[in-house]
């Protein structure tokens, strides 16, 4: 290996300015600046061989071949050899370092992106589309970086043509001058089609990425489409999108043309210029035949440096509007824990309390929660979690007397555990999934996959505990997928759990193994399971029905299946029957089609 | 099952098919590419030519005569390349657009057993990625190609016309050149692959991440997600780190042989001058040529490399086209509505059978509920019963024809599967619905919706049935998809319908509100619902119990209740009174 590559990724990617892209841009530029700085140099010495190898060969020519075969013309290919050997070694060194400047910030800014969606909870998600943070990484930290892997070439393109614009300015006022004006002329006109050109690439970058969203949008629904037919209407409506994406490249190709065309005219014509000013000056003696081949070589050469310069503006603008998206996603902050606690922890044992509904979890208890609107009693789940610190400011949760919010977000979170409805898996392999801690023993975990009864998700991932999930276990059922989240949650082993709806998804069958593992495997440890599943609340030490809000009675389940209805709590116990009852026979439930889903939901 | 992938040899066939349906546009492409290589040999010959003739003594106006020449080839290389560089996309796009239309419709056309088992990550992949990733080499790679191709045969031919003594020099670095190349394309596709998978890996990690945002919260999970970004990221280096030695190798010895080849020709020229066997002007003209190589050499072997890739995804996108039918219509007719399974067999893997001879008879009209513990077969034996896969033993008929033998079209007229999963496509709410029915008229539409309790809510959506929805447009609530799933099935209309709720909605809230849209449905029509809510089963007319791939218990729920078997037992857990 010529030169060895620092291992990537850094241990600490910095906290960089979120203040304006320039000063991100800046910022990481300082981080890697020597890399940067070897890279630029090297840049340099590569443009430069190249820039004098005209001049070399002009003088070969001279000295060289019209001398005849000889020792002169030996010293000039020498010469010749030499600065291509340099040219040779320093660009495969000086495309290492370009790659490694590159890499540096592309992969810094990617572990940026990487710990703030990583910590910062809801609030990404509230903030921001997901598409938008996946492609911060797949797309903005790469584009940011592309400027560090251009900046050498362009910092060496721009000193090898001064260098040709010295050498000729030296050997000829008049050729110095056309190449130092001419150029930036040529530039400047083919700058004039860069614009169009970009507005229809990216018409047709638009087009097509509908048209992929189309066809990925009717594969996903294949299955669907294959059972009630269709096909036909989506084919025709994918071949009509198919050819607005071919005319929207036809439309780039008319441009595009125009620029290549372009790019050959105008070079060319400067060359020849080029060539008839210095042809008449070899007539006239001014300059020699080896001189006119350099004066040739030259102008061919300052092609290279002015297709970089474009291709250098392209890739600024490109990083500035990438650095402006990657600002807007390193500035989300955590919903919850954005600031150290200020309590100090209360002792394990102490009650937690939602002071909204009067939901209080006492030390050692299995609680179930009950509610008619399952989004009621899921909310004060979600509360007990204390996602959002904000949001929760009028609704108080405390532990031990303290509100959460004033807690040490990350030792609350080892003491409370609040697993959601829709808890996701995560790619890995499962036992790694399971035990997200790393603390569990082999047998922790099968107790735990017994708990939930999922030992039918190891034969179905290949290897068991030791095979791999695909991402958001994608492979697995809907209630496979909840019962190996059930299992985790069981995994975390906190001081207070809390389940919300843990046996959705699974058969009858199935749900009536995991409702006597689980309260068994909690006993004796405060767990709350928000859940009207008459087969679970039949376990639990005891049962809190929320009606309109609040706590309207607590009891086991028996006790409130069997409470009169002049009994204390009686009517709250009625409403509970009702509520439970409806798990057991469709045609008993109390609910109309006032409440249906489709008008609120849809009016939302 | 995994769908398949097409060889070498089905990918060369293809790619060769492809190429004769365009036979007349690539070569016009070809010769205005070859007309224009022309015009650009013009430069260094030019060159060569006032060389020799500054040596020689000359005047101003033959100096004017010969760049004039050279100016009118530059307009002409120009113009050429314009026309021939316009066709050349035109042509690319429209290979493209061919290409991926007939991709689409062969993925739309896929049997029914392919589709369930091989499930649409696969498929969306095929889509979406190699799509992708054929696009750039078609598109460009291809105009590309021809271009350098043909200008570096041209320079060669040119050099060799001019001198052919001094020509033979400029080869003198291409043993170096093959080697390497050779060296580099045989390793550089798979090492360029590493690289993209670990790109998309480290996409994939961040989108878990954020749609997980809530789970990696409750579970403490930032340090190991943070961790896993810095896996991938590590996985991406170290793929860098491969390409990159292999372009450490690439640069060089490349470089190196257009480092030598135009000292070579100096020395070798210098020789040949001096026993007066060449011009100067002819040396120089031939070392300008040899600089003017670069570039399309450069070119010629990055986009080899491309098309490498390229031909990788393309074995993926024909291979869709490699699955067989998995149905023959024989044209029987049905005599009836009355569907019957008998000694239904049917194994995934041979020899491992999952249904063990099951007989069912389907009174009209009547609803049969399945229950059984998961994996007992209960799904498998709804898609017998719906006509998705054949049976491996054993017949599933209807009116006495076999459910397979029935053309696709009519197959959907008889037995709908209907799965918990849906889907809203992007279109309008209309087209969504029309998928079923494509004749139907907004009025029939209204009354499908009204009779699953759509109707309301879809006449306040912003633009009512002509609302765009799916991914992009309005969000429908799972419920309401749910509502257009079913709304569907009424356009459909079949006499017999299999629901299987074993991927139930995680969700249970939305579940609930969905059950009166879903009895409109099954009104007047046999139902097999595989159920896993006991209430389902206590109202079916008839409940079967499966477990291990057979019917343990069949019967009416109070016989079976009666009878005191499994059914029995689990029933008294629910009830509990």
């Amino acid at each position: 290996m010529l030169v060895a590559v620092r291992a990537l990724p850094l241990p600490d990617p910095g906290t960089p300015p979120l203040t304006g892209p320039i000063r991100l841009l800046w910022w990481q530029a300082l981080r890697q600046k020597w890399i940067l700085l070897t890279a630029i140099a090297l840049g340099i010495v590569v443009f430069v061989c190249q820039a004098v190898q005209p001049y070399l060969l002009g003088r070969a020519i001279d000295e060289g071949l019209a001398d005849g075969f000889g020792s002169a013309l030996w010293g000039w290919a020498a010469l010749l050899l030499a600065v291509g050997a340099l040219l040779i070694t320093a660009s495969a060194i000086g495309h290492r370092f370009d790659v490694q400047c590159w890499m540096r910030g592309a992969f810094g800014m990617s572990q940026l992106v990487g710990r703030t969606v990583s910590e910062s909870g809801d609030a990404i998600t509230e903030e921001l589309p997901t598409g938008e943070v996946v492609s911060a990484v797949a797309n903005d930290s790469l584009r940011l970086a592309e400027i560090y892997a251009i900046a050498a070439q362009f910092i060496g393109s721009l000193s090898a043509y001064l260098v040709v614009a010295a050498i000729m300015l030296n050997q000829s006022v008049e050729l110095g001058l056309i190449v130092v004006l001419g150029l930036p002329a040529v530039a400047l006109v083919l700058s004039f089609l860069i614009k169009p050109l970009q507005q229809r690439q990216s018409a047709q970058r638009e087009a097509a990425g509908r048209l992929t969203t189309l066809g990925a949008d009717t594969v996903s629904g294949l299955r669907i489409l294959r059972g009630i037919g269709g096909e036909q209407v989506f084919t025709d409506r994918y071949r009509v999108k198919s050819q607005e994406v071919r005319q929207a490249g036809v439309r780039v190709a008319g441009v595009q043309s125009l620029l290549d065309s372009l790019q050959v005219l105008l070079p060319g014509i400067f060359v020849a210029f080029v060539v008839y000013i210095g042809a008449m000056k070899a007539i006239a003696g001014e300059i020699t035949p080896g001189e006119l081949v350099a004066f040739y070589g030259y102008s061919a050469f300052l092609g290279w440096p002015l297709q970089i310069a474009t291709q250098t503006l392209q890739v600024a603008t490109r990083a500035h509007v990438a650095a402006k998206k990657l600002i807007t996603v390193l500035r989300v902050e955590p919903a919850a824990g954005a600031t150290p606690g200020t309590a100090p922890l209360p002792p394990a044992g102490a009650p937690l309390v939602d002071e909204t509904s009067g939901l209080r979890l006492e030390p050692g208890r299995v609680v179930a929660l009950v509610c008619e609107d399952p989004d009621a009693s899921a909310a004060v789940a979600t509360r007990l979690g204390r996602f959002d610190d904000a949001a929760e400011l009028a609704t108080p949760v405390r532990l031990g007397g303290t509100l959460l919010a004033d807690l040490d977000h990350a030792e609350l979170r080892g003491r409370v555990v609040v697993a959601e409805a829709t808890p996701q898996l995560f790619s890995g392999t499962l036992s790694d999934e399971l035990d997200v801690h790393g603390t569990a023993t082999r047998e922790d975990l099968l107790a735990a996959i017994t708990v939930a009864d999922a030992h039918d998700v190891l034969s179905s991932v290949p290897d068991g505990l030791d095979g791999v999930l695909p991402e958001k276990g994608r492979s697995l059922s809907g209630g496979q997928r909840q019962r190996v989240a059930l299992a985790r949650a069981i995994l975390t082993s906190p001081e207070i759990l809390v389940l919300v709806e843990p046996t959705s998804a699974v058969d009858a069958h199935t749900e009536a193994r995991i409702a006597v593992r689980l309260a068994e495997a909690r006993a004796g440890r405060t767990t709350l399971i928000v859940t009207a599943s008459p087969l679970v609340l039949g376990e639990v030490d005891e049962v809190a029905f929320l009606d309109d809000g609040v706590v309207a009675t607590r009891g086991t389940h028996r006790e409130l299946l069997d409470r009169p209805l002049d009994a204390p709590g009686g009517e709250s116990a009625a409403r509970y029957r009702a509520v439970v009852g409806r798990n057991l026979d469709a045609d008993a439930a109390p609910e109309t089609s006032d409440t249906h889903p489709g008008v609120t939901e849809g009016a939302r | 099952m995994k769908l398949p992938v097409a060889d070498l040899r089905e990918v060369r066939r293809h790619t060769s098919g492809l190429m004769r349906s365009y036979r007349g546009p690539l070569t016009t492409v070809a010769v205005l590419h070859t007309l224009a290589a022309l015009g650009g040999l013009a430069g260094p010959l030019i060159l060569g030519n006032l060389v020799d003739a500054v040596v020689a003594g000359t005047t101003e106006s033959y100096v004017i005569r010969v760049v004039s020449i050279g100016v009118a080839a530059i307009v002409a290389q120009a113009v050429l390349i314009k026309i021939a560089q316009r066709k050349a996309m035109v042509l690319g796009e429209s290979v493209f657009a061919a290409l991926r239309e007939r991709f689409v419709e062969t993925v739309t056309s896929l049997p029914l057993s392919t589709v369930e088992q091989a499930g649409t990550g696969d498929l969306v992949a095929r889509t979406t990625n190699d799509v992708d990733r054929i696009q750039h080499a078609v598109r460009f790679g291809v105009p590309r190609l021809i271009v350098a191709v043909v200008t570096i045969l041209l320079t060669v031919v040119a050099s060799f016309i001019i001198a052919p003594q001094v020509a033979i020099a400029m080869f003198v670095g291409l043993p170096v050149m093959i080697v390497v190349t050779r060296w580099y394309l045989r390793r550089a596709s798979p090492a360029y692959q590493r690289e993209a998978a670990a790109y998309a890996a480290l996409n994939g990690t961040i989108t878990e991440t954020v749609e997980g945002a809530r789970t990696v919260d409750a579970l403490r999970l930032a340090r190991r997600r943070r961790g896993r970004v810095d896996d991938d990221l590590r996985e991406a280096f170290d793929a860098e780190r491969a390409t990159l030695r292999l372009r450490t190798v690439l640069f060089p010895g490349i470089d190196f042989t257009f480092v030598v080849a135009p000292v070579a020709i100096l020395v070798w020229g210098g020789y040949l001058i001096s026993t007066g066997n060449v011009t100067l002007g002819a040396v120089t003209t031939i070392t300008m040529y040899t600089f003017q190589l670069a570039g399309p050499v450069w070119e010629l072997i990055f986009w080899l490399d491309e098309i490498q890739v390229a031909a990788t995804s393309l074995a993926r996108i024909i291979g869709v086209e490699l699955v067989e039918t998995d149905r023959t219509p024989s044209g029987e007719e049905p005599d009836d509505e009355h569907v019957v399974a008998r000694d239904v067999r049917y194994a995934y893997r041979e020899g491992q059978d999952v249904l063990h001879g099951i007989d069912l008879d389907l009174a009209v009209g009547e609803r049969l509920a399945v229950v059984g513990p998961s994996g007992a077969g209960k799904s498998t034996l709804g898609r017998m019963l719906a006509g998705v896969h054949p049976p491996t033993g054993g017949s599933v008929t209807v009116g006495g024809v076999n459910l397979v033998d029935l053309p696709l079209e009519d197959l959907r007229g008889h037995v709908a599967l209907v799965t918990q999963e849906h889907h809203v496509f992007v279109g309008t709410l209309a087209e969504n619905l029309r998928l079923a029915d494509v004749d139907a008229d907004d009025e029939a539409l209204r009354s499908a919706l009204g009779s699953v309790d759509a109707l309301t809510w879809a006449e306040a959506l912003p633009d009512g049935l002509a609302t765009t929805v799916g991914s992009g447009g309005h969000v429908l609530t799972p419920a309401q998809a749910q509502q257009v799933a079913l709304a569907r099935l009424v356009l459909l209309d079949p006499h017999t319908l299999v629901l299987d709720e074993a991927t139930s909605l995680l969700d249970p809230r939305a579940a609930r509100h969905l059950e009166s849209s879903l009895d409109a449905v099954l009104t007047g029509r046999t139902v097999v619902a595989i159920a896993h809510r006991l209430h389902t089963a206590h109202d079916a007319d008839r409940v079967a119990v499966v477990d291990g791939g057979r019917i343990a218990e069949i019967g009416p729920h109070d016989e079976l209740v009666a009878a005191g078997g499994d059914y029995a037992r689990l029933w008294e857990s629910w009830q509990q009174e």
